[in-house]
Order: C-alpha cells, then structure tokens, then sequence
C-alpha cells in the first residue's frame, strides 16, 4: 500500500488555531507509518526547528511550508473613481467588532532546498508587513522554489465552493501565471454536508475542476490536531481567536481534521473521485499525486535551513579593514594588554594567545570583535553597559574592554567559556541599563543594518489562568466566576489543573465545586502549552551577515516595529545564527541615576567603576544585614545568609552570591562553609594537592571553576576536557562512565584509592550544579557597587532605586527603608518635584558630615501621569498659584485631582478637597471657552471654600492610591493601638526575643514566595513589614491547610508563630497561624474586641503549634529556602510526587511557583515582582 | 409626621397587583401618589384626626390589611414629608415602621450617606463623596455657596436645604402609569444577530397583545439589552404615534436594537418595556392612503381574536414558529 503524505498540517504555533505541538505530530505520524510530513502553520515559520528535529528523532522527513493570508490581484478596471466603498458597519456600542478572518488562506510548500526556504522567508516576512492582521499583497506574492496548494478556502475554492466554476477558472489565472506548472489543487474532505469547505461536494468539485483546468489535484486532511477526538480543543481555540463563545448551534469542528493514516486517506480519495464522477480506482492517481508533489518538496534542515552551521557579521562591518578578522582580534587584544599595563607580565601574554588560539581554531574572531564593536557603540552613548557570564572568564574578553574584572586575578577560567573540545556557540551576555536598552537596540541595528539584525521571538504559552480564561470564555462562563476561578489558581501549567484542585491546600473550596464546571478542566488541560502569542524576546539580539532575511522570516514587533524574527532563542542557536544578550538590567538604570543625582547637587563626580575596594562602611552595612535594594543580595533569604556569612572583602561577595543557588543548597555547602569561615569546623581538603582550587572557600566546592581545576589536577587531563567531564556529571548515564575513567586516570597519577573516593563524592555531590565563578564575580560588581552608594549616597541611591524600581520589593518596602535609615522623605511638591525621584538638601551644617539629603518623591510616579504631563509640570516650575499651575502646566483633570489629593498643591493655600473644588471649576472654565476668565481673584493663595480636609487615614489612604506608596507615615502605625491590644511583637523589638518563644506579628505583606527547597517540601516565605523593619515569615507544610488561601489572598496579615533564630542578625517567625488583619480591624471597630475574640476563636488554624514538631522543624526554619533535609516530616500525599532532580535533590511538585494571590486591598500594584534584579 | 411611604413586597412582574393594593389605601386617604413598580406615598394627614390614631397607627393597621386581605407583605416609613418619609422607608423592615418626627429631622438625617437622599443619584453622590460630603450631616454643615459650585445652583440650593431636613415635596395625587415589560433571556452568551431579532420580535408580539387586551396604548418603547458581564445599554424611543399595534412596536424595536452596532457583544437577555400608557380610546392614529396599513391592523384584529379562542401560540410570525 503506497504512503501518504499530509501536505497541509498545521501545529500550535498557529496561535489559536492549531491544537497538537510539532513533537506530537512528527511522533503520530510515525506511529501511523508515514515516512514524510509537512509543517504549514498560519502566518508563521516559528515551529519549523521544532518540528524538524522532532522529526530527525521520529525519523519521518519534515516538509517546510506556510499558510498565508493573500491578498486578491487588484484590478485596475474596478478601482474607478464612482465605485462606491461598502460602508462600513455602525461601531458596536458594546463589545467590540468581529475579528475579520475573510482573506482568502493558501498553503506554500518549500520546495528547490535552500532557494525554496528563502522564498518562503521572504514570504512571511512579507506578509507581516501588513497593517493589523498579516496578508500577503498581490505584489510581494511570488516566490522562486515554491509549491502552491490551492485549497477550499483560497479564492479559488471559494468560487467553487459558491457553484462558480467559471469564477474560479478566472481566478485561477492570476495563480497559473506566476506559479505556472507549481500549482496544486487541495481537496479535503471533512464529512461535512452542503458545498461548503470540508465538504464532499467541494472535494469533488476541486478534483473535477482540476482535471478540466489540467492542474494537479493533491489530497489533504488540513490537519488541526493530531488525534481524533481533539475537535473540542479546535473549537475553543477557534472561539478564543474570533473572542466569541461557541456556538452550538453554529457549524464547529467536523472532529476530522486529524492526522490521519495512508488508510482512511485513501477510503476518502475513493469518496471524492467517485463523487466526481470519476471511477473508483483514479483515487490512486490523486493519492500518487500527493505523493509525488510531496516527494519534489526537498528541504533539508541541516543544508538549506542552515541548522548547525554559524554565520557572523561580515569582518569589515566590526573594524577588521581588509584584514582578517583572527588579525584584528590579536592586534586589538595587543593594545589592550599596552592600555592595561599588562604588558610586562609573561603570563598575561602566555593566556592571551592560548585564547587566541582556541578562538582561532573555532574561527569564532569575527564574533568577539561584534561583540566589542557592541560593547564600544554603547559606552559611546554614556549608557552603562557590564558583561556577565561566562564570558568573563576569557581574558580577550577583558582586552577587549567587553568584561569588567580581570579574569586572571580572580582565577577564572577560559575553558569554562570556550574550549577546543566545547562545539556550541560561545554566548557573551551584556548588561546595560534597562531604561536606555531599546536605544541600544536602535544603536546595533543602526550599526549593522536591518539586513543583519533582529530581535528574538518570544511565544507566550497558555500556562493555567490563561487558559481558564478563554475556555470559560468560549463555553459563556459568568465573567465575574472566571475570573474568581483563574485568580484563585497559582502560575503553573495547564495540565495540572486538576492535580492541583486535588492536593493545593488553597485550592480546597474550589476543588469542592469542580464538578459545576463540567468540561472545563478537560479542555484547560488540553490547551497545555500551547502558544497564544508572541512577543519580543525582552533580551536577545540576532546579528548574522546579510543573509539572515533568506534564512530567518522577520516580523515587526508590534509596538517599537523592531525587526523581530519568528524564531524563539533555542531556535536561533540551533539554526546557527548568533544572538547577543542585551539584558536591561534596572540596577544598572538606577545606579546611573543616582550618579547623577549627586552630580546634580553636590557637583561630585562619581566614577562607580573605579569606586575604592575593601571599603569598611560599605562592608559594615552589608554584614548588618540591611541590605534592601542591593542588587542580588536583597532577598530574605539572601539577608539570612549574608548576616551569617558576614562578609568583608569582594571575594566573600562572590562566594556569598555562588552558595545563594539551588545547586549549593541541594550540595549542602552552605553549612560547613559558614562553619569554616567562622572558624568551628577544621579546613578539610581530600589532598593536598587541591589545596590551591579550594583554599579560598575553605575547602568547599562552590564554583564549576574548582571542579575543573580538580578534575584536571587529579587525573592531569587538560582544562577544556575537565569541562567537558563537569558538563557530563549531569547527566546520571555519563556519570557512572565519568566514575570510571576519573579513577583509572587518578590512580595512573598516583591518588590512593581513598582519596579518589572521597573526591569523586564531592565532585559528584556538586554534579551540574553549583556556579560558574566567572558569573558570579560579574554580579558581585553591581552588588559592591549598589553597597557602596546605599552607604554613601543613601538618599541618592533611593532615588535611583524607586525612579528605577529594580528589586523584588515594592516601592513603599523600600521608603520605609529609607525611613529607617534616616533619609527624609520630602513629599510630592509641583514646585519642586522633578520627573524622576531627587535628591534635595535638607539642612546643611559646616563639617560634611552634617549635611542632610532629603528624598524628593517623583511626579512620574503618580498614577496615570503621561510622560509628557510630567516634563511639563517639570519644566514651568515654579508656580505662583493654582491659577499658574494649572494654566501653563495644562494638567489633565483626574491629574490635577490627584496632586490635590497627595500634597503636591499644598504649597497654594487651601486645603486639598478645597483645592479639588477650584481644580473643577477651572476645568469648566476650559472646557466652556471661557479660558481667559479668571474664576479666582489671581492672588497667591487660593481662598477656602469650606469643605471638610482630608481626614489623616484619607490622606494616607490617598498616597497609597496614587503613589502606591504611603509616603507620609507608615500605613501600620495607624492601627499600633489595636496591635497593641493584641500583643502584637514589632519587628524591631523581635531581635530581643528568645529562639522558640511564641509571639504574634503584623505588617504588610511585601513578598510571597514558594521556592524550591531541599526538603522537597513546599514551603511559603513571605515578608510582613510593620514600619519599624521587616519580618521574614516560613510556613510550612503542616500549616497550609488553614494559612495559605489567607496568606496568598490578604495583604495586612496578623501572624502567629515561633521565633527561630541561627544567628546574631538571622531570625525568622515560622507561622502557625495567620488572619487577615483589615478583617480584624473591622471587626475590632464594628464589634469590639468580643468580636475579635469571637474571629480568633472560629477561624484560624490551632495545628501545627506542637511544640514537640520543634528540633526538626526548627531546623528546617529559615527565611532563606535551604534547609536540611526532613526525617521526621508527616508523610502527605505529595510525598509520592515529588519531583526527583538527578543528583537527589527532591523538588516539592508545586513549589517555585509563582503563587496566587489578588491585588491589594488599597493602592494600585503594591507589590509586584520586577524580573530586573533575578539570578 | 403624617406622611407614610409604603413599600409592598411583591415578587418581581407582579406589578398587576398594585392597583388593588393602591385601593387598600385609599381607604384611608384620597391623597395618594403612586411609585410604581411596588410602592406609594400617602398623605395621612386628615385620616389622623378621622381614625383618631396617629400615623404609626394606621401604618400597623395598613399591614394588617396588607397581609389580610391579599397576603402581601409590606414596608412603611412615616415622616413629615414625602422625602422624610421615602428616608424612613429605608431602615424600616416588615413589622417595625420607622418614624421620622418632626423636629428631628436633621438629627436623623446627619449620619445618612448622601446617596441615600431621594434626588440625589449616583452621579452626583460620587461628586459629593469626591470632596469629602460623604454624609447629610457633613453636606448640611457645608456653606451653600460651596454646594451650588459643586453641582449647581438650583441643585445646591435644594439638597443644602433637603439635608437640613426642609422637605418642601408633597403627595401629588396620580393615577397609576403602568408599563409593560417582556424579557427574553438566553440561555448562554449569544452573539447571534437573527436570533437577537427573534427575541425582539415576540417581545413585542408580547407586548402589543397584552397591550391590546387591556385596551391601552404606549407612547414610548425601552430596550434593555444585558450582557455576560453584568453590564446593559438600556435605549427609548418615542413612537411616532401612541400604539398597541405589533408591526409598529417590532419596527421601533428593530430601530432601536440596530442603531447598537453589536458584533460581539455577549448578550444573555434582551428586554423590551412599553411605557406612557394611556387608555386606547384617546390615542390619535394617522391615516394613510396605503391599504397595506389598515389590512395589517385587520389582521392583527382576527389574529388577536384567534388568539384569545386557541391559546396564545395559535397565531404567530413564521419566524418564530420555527
């Protein structure tokens, strides 16, 4: 029986289209013995790596094409000046307008190898030029090495399908001449009745038609989805594209469009030709025709996509001349060894042509000097720009002035980041600043044209809340009831909704009225990680040489029109393109600012990379553990660790950032390490010989560097094969034969057997994990540097830090930080507030020292203010009046009422609902044309018109709505009596308080984390501030059931729980208990103090306060997420779930989860997390 | 204190029965202002002296009647005037009527939200609440002058001089102007435009042979479309002439349901509501020349007639007969 070929296959990357993944496809149609199969998504190629290599494993030969819409040949004829436009319909007052979907979609196969890829690029790219939806104009559609199907809903087929043979063979005209003998005629047959697509009578017609026009008919199936059965799927996603629900009573998914075998295909050949007329055994030439079209669509992923092979910019475009670019790249590192006075050391220059040589040997030159290139357009712009990765190990790096640190003096290594034995791509991240990244965009496409450069794509996949949502939608949920569904869920993928109704503590109630959904979960869990949508890629930048637009389809993105091509950053590496990292890194942003803000005032410049090392203030201040806004070491866990570590010199920075990673918690180094250092454990090492790799950390392994560097000593293998055997280690298979070949090289060196052992465990102990010292000591440079201004500039460096908003903390964590630190907060003022946050001089004394910075908070961050708002309120400053105000900084409205509301009128006399008032009569006047009427009599002070002044709860309560920040006091010292009633502990007078003793505490909930932790349990951290400092709050397992629903979902919260402490400036509440404290407070003012007791008594959870649950737990206890392993742990039925990591680190099945939770009570975002300052 | 505002507790489309229970109070006073759909304002003041009971009285034997003779329950509030009385209404319940007397007029309204004032709708309490004004209390201590800044002079003046307790309102004797709704919900969000048209069409089919059998005409027709989200577009329109006739009320329903442009729109119910009713009697009708017209009204004659004899579903459009 002769094979089939589905020429016409769509995968998920048709967002909401396509209901199967590539793999699922290429592994179907293995299964049903197909030995090729075609990929032809809608709009887009995104897929395509996907699919090929998923077809390389499956063994089934992949076919490239796409589905485009195309635009009808326009004819001159019927564009007359009298043809009369079809008026458009009336604007719905409700709901917004049908998604229009009327072009007419064809299919385009590649076909001549590369030649036929480039067409297809070009396309594509082509295509996306269109405004709104993509559409392939008339013009741009030809294309060399292509096959054309023209199916039920190209043109063509519409005609037929509307009984208009002699329609279609007009149309067909236009097709034959540009694609000539390349056309096909696509006929599919869905079982569906009448004429329409899918229809027997049209397959017939199309075939019939085919014969008489003498154009080759072929057989599809335009497949949706993989299996039968998926139909359901197709119809939520056709309703999530068209975002209208489904309509039972409307034509929906025949059910057919699946990928079927050579068998059925040919049961519906035989159905359409005798359909048409023909005799029953024709239906093999029709299926000998897919067959033999299928058969000329020769692409090969590695040849013609360009998998595996490497293309750089052009040499002459990153400074090599007419030279090599291997010759530039030596001539250029030279003079950086002169510029740095490395010049007189031998071994520098030993290193540099040891690089130059593996360089060499990978002809990776011309890629250093882009990245150099890169790196010097962008120092040229005044923008702050820092390599990060492994890339700072490499000295060329370095020379070349990409990487900061001087990787020989730090001890990093090469051969982490390239060797001769290493075949992938090297990659070279940077850091710039997050509010000038696109302008450094705009620079390297400005620098190597649009030919050579694009951004990365970015396929946002539906995870759980998403796909809650568009099913409710599609099967008419209540609105109201999805969204409360999808809000109460936590960010995990769709697929285990229903696993997570059933064992999330927080999910209980829900889970107790699944069953009112009906086929909801089914269908969430169907729509599992398919893509939605694409967005830019938030960091990488594609640079190739001029050929990249015939190799790679190239979108604009939507919002800055960025080049953007389709493909994702896995996809970019395997088809050998070179992509930069330009990370925005918002540190970096708010660093610049605060320079320059102590510029502004005090005239002093600071040059932060050249700022003194070792500088005592600054280590003092980090080992106090007060290190809000940081950059990397703010996080409660890293506070934890760095008030036990206690740093003082830049290299315990470094070890302090490696040992804050999943892989040194799961190795266990954290512990000896802190034993080591403070001196109550011994330094061990497994010989002497590896003394020098480990002396700096006291014998612990903490970086990959030490593994190399071990590995190499003990079995006297060079460096770049000792990388090659850590990568290795991750994987358990090449582990056991990585076992054997270090022992038999140790002992050809002369190890005795017992100290192969013992190192062989720690190497194997450490297996992928741990750090790469080369990153670490790139981040550790921000960190000193971000130290450094909190301890000298401190009112500076906040203003850097909330204009910037880089942490993981809300903006009013970090106000109240610099409230405790003595920097006053000067409130908003159009008079003096300028558009980013500044620094002002608050009282001056002779000495220096005495001088007192101020925090001037920003009008950009008043809510709804447009930029422009902002520079113009800016620029007219000062204002006379109100009057003045409002008529030269022309506020809007709801602008102007919010400045009144927050303070920043107050310096116009009156009080601020007085204030308001004028503001809406001058608006009146305005609007009225009476814009040259003075309403107020032009004084300096604004007359009162009586009204009662915001009360002090208002005005807070004001700030926080429009600020987002309780700028004038701390929002919890309102309710100190009620704390006080209930014994509530504050945070600052928690340092007293005994290990184990039980205390209650309150505050604001600043951050809620579940982090993956060494137990495998799921643990939630979370951070209460309470205005006198911050409380870092654990609860685990056994209290779930009554704390996480309040947890996630409150934002004041009354906490009860065992102080743990393991250190001077290290304690934590483990939570036993918690309430929602504003439910409390309403109660106390309703119902008395009766009415708490009587909350206190029925809610809130009594278990888990066992004191006997102590040792173990208190053990496990912590802020940081990295304790010791369980033992005596109540078994729960996630027990059997666990997810187990290869080197035994046991992963709770829902931890590392973004959790659940609503917005807050008060205020916009309170608290939100910014992905600037992550790992 | 001679003022009673009364709230019966009908269920919902149970409007019918107001007229009755309206009669129950005119037992006791001619001066009686109906609120439809569920409530009237009485005037007591001649009855107290007749019945010699005082309002609170008469209130609890106004119940009494209420749930005696047609097992209605209902809600009253007295105050000196219609406004204090429509204010007392609100913190009444079933057996407990809440008295305003006179004198404390402005004691009782101090701690009152504005929103709470009959007159002052949403729009303008948020104005109030925006500036502070949040309760009566608060609102009668502000100067006048501030007030009529706020929201107008004639409107100022008036809610200063409401929120010092002045009710210068009085009981307007009316006859019931009743209106007549049909409402077509749908089961699932519906998007589908033919279908909306089916909904409008026997919706008004409804209401114009329910209008007819009463022998009354409508002067206005209101469209209230709701959607999935809670939301609704409620739109009137004047007919050209007062009419019970079907075809007349279809076409303006059409007009009105048109003129929204939906596309995706989720609509879970479409409801149409005839208002201005007046007896059929009085109506003007414009002739015309076309013998279409009046063949149509002949019809609609015979269909109702039919109607009236085999059951409502025994003449209808073929559109909804499907």
């Amino acid at each position: 029986m002769p094979g089939f070929t589905h020429l016409h296959t769509v995968s998920g990357f048709s967002a909401r289209y396509g209901a199967s993944h590539p793999e699922r496809l290429a592994e179907r149609a293995l299964e049903r013995g197909m030995d090729a199969l075609a990929l032809t998504d809608r709009d887009t190629l995104a897929g395509t790596v996907r699919f090929a290599k998923a077809c390389a494993k499956a063994g089934v030969r992949p076919l490239f094409g796409a589905e485009l819409a195309v635009a009808a040949p326009e004819r001159e004829a019927e564009r007359t000046e009298t043809s009369v436009r079809r008026d458009r319909r009336r604007a719905p007052v409700r709901g917004g307008a049908f998604v229009d979907e009327s072009a007419p979609r064809v299919t385009f196969l590649a076909r001549d190898g590369a030649r036929g890829w480039a067409g297809l690029c070009r396309l594509v790219s082509a295509a996306h030029t269109a405004e709104d939806t993509p559409l392939l104009s008339w013009s741009d559609n030809r294309a060399d090495g292509l096959t054309v199907l023209l199916g039920p809903d190209s043109d063509v087929g519409r005609a037929l399908a509307a009984g208009r043979p002699d329609r279609a063979a007009r149309l067909l005209a236009p097709w034959r001449e540009v694609y000539g003998d390349a056309l096909r005629l696509e006929a599919v047959w869905h079982g569906r009745t009448g004429t329409g697509p899918g229809s027997l009578r049209l397959a017939a017609r199309t075939v019939g038609f085919a014969a008489e026009q003498g154009i080759r008919p072929v057989l599809s199936n335009a497949v949706r989805y993989a299996d039968p059965g998926q139909g359901q799927v197709a119809d939520v996603l056709d309703a999530a594209r068209r975002l209208v629900p489904i309509d039972a009573t409307k034509e929906l998914d025949s059910g057919e469009a699946w990928l079927k075998d050579a068998g059925a295909m040919r049961h519906a050949a035989e159905r359409i030709v005798e359909a048409a007329g023909f005799r029953r055994d024709t239906a093999h030439r029709l299926l000998e025709q897919t067959q033999a079209t299928a058969a000329e669509c020769l692409v090969d992923p590695e040849d013609d996509l360009g998998m595996g092979a490497v293309h750089f910019p052009e040499p002459h475009l990153v400074g090599a001349g007419r030279r090599t670019a291997q010759r530039a790249l030596a001539s250029r590192a030279a003079a950086g060894m002169v510029l740095r006075g490395y010049d007189r050391r031998r071994h520098y220059w030993e290193r540099m042509h040891h690089e130059l040589d593996i360089i060499a040997h990978h002809g990776f030159a011309s890629y250093f000097l882009t990245v150099a290139q890169v790196v010097d357009d962008v120092r040229h712009m005044g923008i702050r720009v820092a390599a990060r990765g492994s890339g700072a190990g490499s000295l060329v790096n370095h020379l070349l002035g990409i990487a900061h640190a001087d990787p020989v003096e730090h001890g990093l290594l090469m051969e982490r980041f390239l060797s001769k034995e290493r075949v992938v791509l090297p990659d070279i991240d940077i850091d710039v600043e997050s509010a000038r990244r696109l302008e450094v965009y705009r620079a390297i496409i400005g620098r190597f044209g649009t030919e050579r450069v694009a951004t990365v794509a970015m396929p946002e996949t539906y995870r759980v809340r998403h796909a809650i949502r568009d099913v409710g939608a599609a099967l008419s949920m209540d609105p109201a009831e999805i969204d409360r569904v999808a809000k109460s869920f936590p960010h995990i993928r769709a697929r285990d909704a229903r696993a997570a109704l059933e064992e999330l503590p927080e999910l209980k109630e829900l889970a107790g009225e699944r069953e009112r959904y009906g086929k909801l979960w089914e269908l969430v869990e169907g729509l599992d990680a398919l893509p939605r949508g694409v967005a830019m890629h938030p960091c990488g930048v594609l640079l190739s040489d001029a050929s990249l637009l015939s190799r790679t389809p190239v979108v604009p993105t939507s919002g800055e029109g960025f080049p953007m091509a389709q493909f994702d950053k896995d996809d970019v590496e395997d088809l050998g393109l070179l992509k930069l990292d330009v990370l925005g890194v918002r540190m970096q942003s708010a660093m610049a600012h605060a320079v320059a803000e102590v510029k502004r005032v005090s005239g002093a410049e600071v040059d932060l990379d050249a700022v003194p090392e070792g500088d005592p203030a600054t280590y003092r201040m980090i080992r106090s553990a007060e290190t809000l806004g940081c950059f990397q070491i703010e996080s409660p866990g890293q506070r934890d660790l760095v008030g036990r570590l206690q740093p003082s010199t830049f290299h315990d920075l470094v070890v302090d950032i490696s040992l804050f990673r999943p892989g040194p918690v799961a190795a266990d180094m954290v512990r000896p390490f802190i034993e080591a250092r403070h001196g109550r454990a011994p330094v061990r090492y497994p010989h002497e010989d590896l003394a020098e790799p480990l002396e700096g950390t006291y014998g612990v392994v903490v970086f990959h560097e030490q593994i190399i560097d071990i590995v190499a000593i003990m079995t006297g293998c060079g460096r770049g094969e000792a990388d090659r055997v850590r990568r290795g280690l991750s994987d358990p298979e090449s582990q056991g034969r990585i076992k054997v070949w270090f022992a038999q090289h140790a002992t050809a060196n002369g190890y005795d057997a017992e100290t192969i052992q013992r190192t062989w465990e720690i190497v194997e102990a450490f297996g992928s994990y741990g750090f790469c010292k080369a990153h670490a000591v790139a981040f550790a440079v921000p960190t000193y540097q971000s130290a450094w201004l909190k301890a000298h500039h401190p009112a500076a460096f906040y203003a850097g830090l909330l204009t910037h908003d880089p942490g993981m903390y809300p903006k009013r964590l970090l106000l109240a930080d610099a409230r405790r630190r003595g920097v006053p907060i000067l409130p908003l003022d159009v008079n003096r507030s300028g558009v980013a946050h500044r620094v002002e001089l608050v009282s001056e004394s002779r000495r220096s020292e005495g001088t007192v910075w101020g925090l001037r908070l920003a009008l950009s961050d008043v809510h709804g203010i447009s930029e422009a708002e902002a520079e113009r309120i800016a620029e007219g400053q000062p204002y006379a009046s109100l009057l003045d105000f409002w008529e030269r900084a022309r506020p809007s409205r709801p602008l102007a009422g919010r400045l009144a509301q927050v303070g920043a009128l107050d310096a116009f006399g009156a009080n601020r609902r007085d204030l308001q008032l004028h503001l809406t009569e001058l608006h009146r006047g305005a609007r009225g044309g009476r814009g040259d009427q003075l309403p107020l009599s032009g004084g300096r002070r604004t007359a009162s018109a009586g009204l009662p002044d915001l009360t002090s709860a208002e005005k807070l309560s004001a700030e926080l709505g429009v600020l987002s920040m309780d700028a004038s006091r701390n929002l919890m010292d309102d309710h100190r009596s009620f704390l006080r009633e209930l014994g509530v502990v504050s945070a600052k007078r928690l340092r007293e308080v005994q290990h184990g003793e039980t205390v209650l505490v309150a505050g604001a909930k600043a951050a809620t984390q579940t982090p993956p932790v060494r137990s495998g349990r799921r643990v939630i951290f979370s951070t209460l501030d309470d205005g006198s400092g911050l409380v870092d709050l654990a609860f685990f397992d056994d209290s779930h059931d009554t704390c996480a629903h309040t947890v996630f979902h409150s934002w004041l919260l009354l906490v009860r729980g065992v102080v743990q402490r393991r250190g001077p400036r290290s304690f934590s509440v483990v939570g036993s208990a918690a309430w929602n404290l504003a439910d409390l407070l309403e109660v106390r003012r309703e119902e008395g103090l009766e009415g708490v007791a009587a909350r206190l008594a029925g809610a809130g959870g009594d278990q888990g306060d066992d004191p006997e649950g102590g040792p173990a737990r208190r053990r496990l206890a912590g802020s940081d997420g990295q304790p010791a392993p369980t033992g005596s742990a109540a078994q729960d039925p996630m027990e059997r779930r666990k997810i187990r990591m290869s080197t035994g680190y046991e992963m709770h099945p829902w931890a590392d989860l973004r959790p659940a939770g609503e917005d807050p009570a008060v205020g916009r975002k309170l608290w939100h997390q910014s992905p600037g300052s992550a790992g | 204190m001679t003022i009673l505002c009364v709230r019966f507790q009908l269920p919902p489309m149970y409007e019918a029965a107001l007229p009755q229970l309206l009669g129950l109070l005119e037992e006791f006073t001619p001066v009686i202002e109906a609120l439809p759909p569920d409530g009237a304002l009485a005037d007591l003041r001649g009855a107290e002296r007749y019945f010699e009971r005082d309002a609170v009285e008469l209130a609890s034997v106004i119940r009494v009647r209420a749930l005696a003779l047609y097992g209605v329950d209902c809600v009253i509030g007295a105050g000196p005037g219609p406004m204090l009385a429509r204010m007392a209404l609100r913190d009444a319940r079933p057996g407990l009527t809440r008295a305003v007397p006179e004198g404390e007029e402005r004691d009782f309204l101090a701690g009152k939200p504005v929103a709470a004032l009959p007159g002052v709708g949403t729009a303008t309490a948020r104005t109030l609440c925006e500036y502070g004004l949040d309760t009566l209390g608060r609102v009668a201590a502000a100067p006048p002058s501030t007030l009529q800044r706020l929201i107008g002079a004639k409107a100022g003046r008036e809610l200063h001089e409401k929120a010092q307790g002045v009710d210068r309102g009085r009981v307007v004797p009316n006859g019931i102007s009743r209106s007549l709704a049909a409402d077509r919900p749908f089961d699932r969000d519906e998007l589908d435009a033919g279908r909306h048209r089916r909904a409008l069409l026997s919706a008004a089919e409804e209401l114009g042979a329910r209008l007819r059998a009463v022998d009354k005409v409508c002067r206005t027709l209101t469209l209230t479309v709701r959607y999935a989200d809670r939301s609704a577009t409620t739109r009137g329109r004047t007919l050209k002439e007062p009419t019970a006739h079907s075809a007349a009320l279809t076409r303006t329903a059409y007009d009105m349901y048109e003129a929204l442009g939906l596309q995706r729109a989720r609509v879970r119910s479409i409801a149409l509501r005839a208002e201005g009713l007046a007896p059929a009697e009085q109506a003007a009708h414009q002739l015309t020349f076309d013998p279409v017209d009046e063949k149509v009204r002949r019809i609609e004659e015979v269909a109702d007639r039919a109607r009236a004899k085999f059951g409502p579903r025994a003449v209808m459009p073929g559109s909804l007969a499907a």
